[in-house]
């Protein structure tokens, strides 16, 4: 017994624990200004790089500075607001809950959002007034928040969060259903199925000015959670005594993930699977560390986002592959791997 | 250095009190050990004495705002929840919580502590491995080395040595009373009258949420009191290594 226990307590946590972190989070950078880049050069305007990128910085060369700064680089900026959102909210909510399996949709914010930009969508707002659709999502999600801490209560802990978020999302999905159901006809019905399998084509400037400050208001919110989460690594009583204070971090959290999911549902749609499998992929390589995840969470989120976004342009560029379904075609497979690992992992 | 004084102390669970009216003053340098059959108040007694929960009456602890609270007190949960598979020396490291501003690093006094923390609990050579991967006795030393790595002037602790292998249990017991002889206070709930009357200096017997002894712990182990509350009779004897105590039989 005491043989077989010794074997594997061997397993050592990998070098890159400590001052491997700021490598990472070098390596991370670097990755996602390669993406960007990336980003700003692919699309249907026959631009070459070179083109394109002094277009972008010169400001000479009327069409090509037109692609550059009105779609290219606001889709890019977005993807990489989109994409930080949902990586570092997976991390801080599987921080808080101390479950790999939590992800930002969790807390029931996208669905009503969701819920709030198919109602624009249903009612013909969204074709009358551009900013119609992210403004109810964003309404949307705003409800959500208030159901969620409403019901939730200031002091209940992680069990009664996750409960209420199930609750929301599954009512904020029958709505949606309803309102799809009740569609008059089939075209809205599928404007709307496919503005739910979320894109980043076709947005502008309006829509980054619309979802940054809350962006920046959410991210401001968990970067602030780090010491918190890692003490909540030994349990939610040992964390409150050793000073932090939990109904705080909560409602931080609550709000923080809200802020920004909610403004990246309002101008991308439900983009699933990021925040899920970022967290996951990035956990061993800071030493399981759930402060130091935060950071790498939110590049690395960014990062996959860039690049599925440069992906949905390469693989099908005329038939308008939809970004929420190629995360989902490259998300599953990686978790499936994952669980695969695991699980011979925990048979040693 | 902080003791620890408890006045008219009192937890309600709906109607029925799980902790009534206990008053207590303890003080440092005490190793006190905090004794008792299941259910009698004693997990709750010392979150009430923490602040960790709604309570009636005074702490002297629960007064203390969140951050200074847990500079003075460490608190050990019976619950050994390691969530994430982090390093030991990560998991110690915790312990330095308190210590550290807004932001700030870890300087060299908290790798001292952590350090000095670790060879306390015989785990120096245990630094980078796996913490969920090492066995539940293992993992009861890291935590306990997380507590002491803290260095509170107050150790709270909830059966610190359920489920260590004896020697273990006895070098847990000798380091407690050895941080009391540096001046700290000891807290610890235990359910080894043994070690309990061989290394506190104190004991504190709760009965069904009420504190029903309290003293040397020859003068709280006595016969009637082991068959009053906990139904036992019990083997006494004094030796060279101190009193031994040995429950031998259930009293009806």
């Amino acid at each position: 017994m005491s043989a077989e226990r010794s074997i594997e307590a061997v397993s050592a946590v990998p070098a890159g624990a400590g001052q491997g972190f700021r490598a990472l989070i070098l390596a991370l950078c670097g990755l996602v200004a390669a993406l960007f880049v990336g980003s700003l050069l692919v699309g249907p305007a026959a631009l070459s790089p070179l083109e394109s990128l002094s277009a972008l910085v010169t400001g000479r060369g009327e069409a090509a500075v037109l692609v550059m700064r009105e779609i290219r680089l606001p889709r890019a900026i977005l993807a990489v607001l989109v994409g930080a959102s949902l990586g570092l909210s997976g991390a801080a909510l599987q921080g808080y809950l101390r479950n790999p399996l939590a992800e930002p949709g969790l807390i029931g914010v996208s669905a009503s959002a969701a819920l709030g930009a198919v109602i624009a969508l249903q009612t013909g707002l969204a074709a009358a007034h551009a900013l119609a659709l992210p403004g109810l999502a964003l309404a949307g999600a705003l409800v959500a928040v208030l159901l969620l801490l409403g019901l939730a209560g200031p002091r209940g802990g992680a069990f009664t969060l996750i409960l209420s978020g199930i609750a929301i999302s599954a009512l904020a999905g029958a709505l949606t259903s309803l309102v799809l159901n009740l569609s008059p006809n089939p075209y809205a019905a599928a404007d709307i199925v496919f503005w739910m399998m979320g894109s980043l084509a076709d947005r502008s400037f309006t829509h980054v000015w619309l979802a940054l400050p809350l962006t920046l208001i959410g991210w401001a919110l968990l970067a602030g959670l780090g010491r918190g989460l890692d003490a909540l690594t030994l349990g939610e009583d040992a964390a409150e005594a050793l000073g932090i204070r939990l109904s705080r971090l909560r409602l931080a959290l609550v709000i923080g993930v809200a802020a920004c999911v909610g403004a990246g549902v309002a101008v991308a749609g439900a983009i699933g699977f990021v925040g899920l499998i970022v967290p996951h992929l990035l956990r061993p390589l800071v030493g399981a560390r759930p402060g130091r995840l935060l950071l790498a969470s939110a590049l690395g989120g960014a990062a996959l986002l860039l690049a599925s976004d440069l992906a949905v342009r390469l693989i099908l560029p005329e038939r308008d592959l939809k970004l929420g379904v190629l995360t989902a075609i490259l998300g599953a497979p990686l978790f499936f791997h994952l669980i695969y690992k695991t699980r011979a992992e925990a048979a040693q | 250095m902080t003791g620890l004084s408890l006045s008219h102390l009192s937890v309600h669970r709906g109607p029925c009190p799980v902790v009534d009216d206990v008053s207590l003053d303890l003080r440092p340098g005490e190793c006190v050990g905090l004794i008792g059959p299941n259910g009698a108040g004693k997990t709750t007694l010392m979150r009430a004495a923490l602040g960790l929960i709604r309570h009636k009456g005074t702490s002297s602890l629960a007064r203390l705002s969140a951050a200074e609270r847990a500079r003075a007190a460490a608190w050990l949960p019976q619950m050994r929840e390691i969530a994430w598979p982090v390093s030991v020396e990560t998991l110690v490291g915790l312990g330095r919580t308190p210590h550290l501003g807004p932001g700030q690093r870890m300087g060299a006094a908290d790798r001292a502590a952590i350090a000095h923390a670790l060879s306390r609990m015989d785990l120096a050579g245990y630094e980078t491995r796996r913490a969920t991967a090492l066995s539940g006795g293992e993992q009861a030393r890291v935590l306990i080395a997380r507590a002491v790595a803290q260095e509170a002037p107050v150790l709270i602790a909830d059966e610190p040595i359920a489920g260590l292998d004896p020697a273990h249990q006895i070098a847990t017991m000798r380091l407690f009373s050895g941080l009391a002889a540096e001046g700290r206070l000891v807290l610890a709930a235990l359910h080894d009258l043994g070690l309990a009357a061989r290394f506190c200096t104190r004991l504190v017997l709760m009965h069904r949420g009420q504190l029903v002894a309290d003293g040397p712990p020859r003068e709280v182990l006595t016969e009637a009191n082991l068959a009053r509350v906990f139904g036992l009779r019990a083997y006494f004897a004094e030796t060279p290594d101190g009193p031994v105590v040995q429950p031998v039989e259930v009293v009806a």
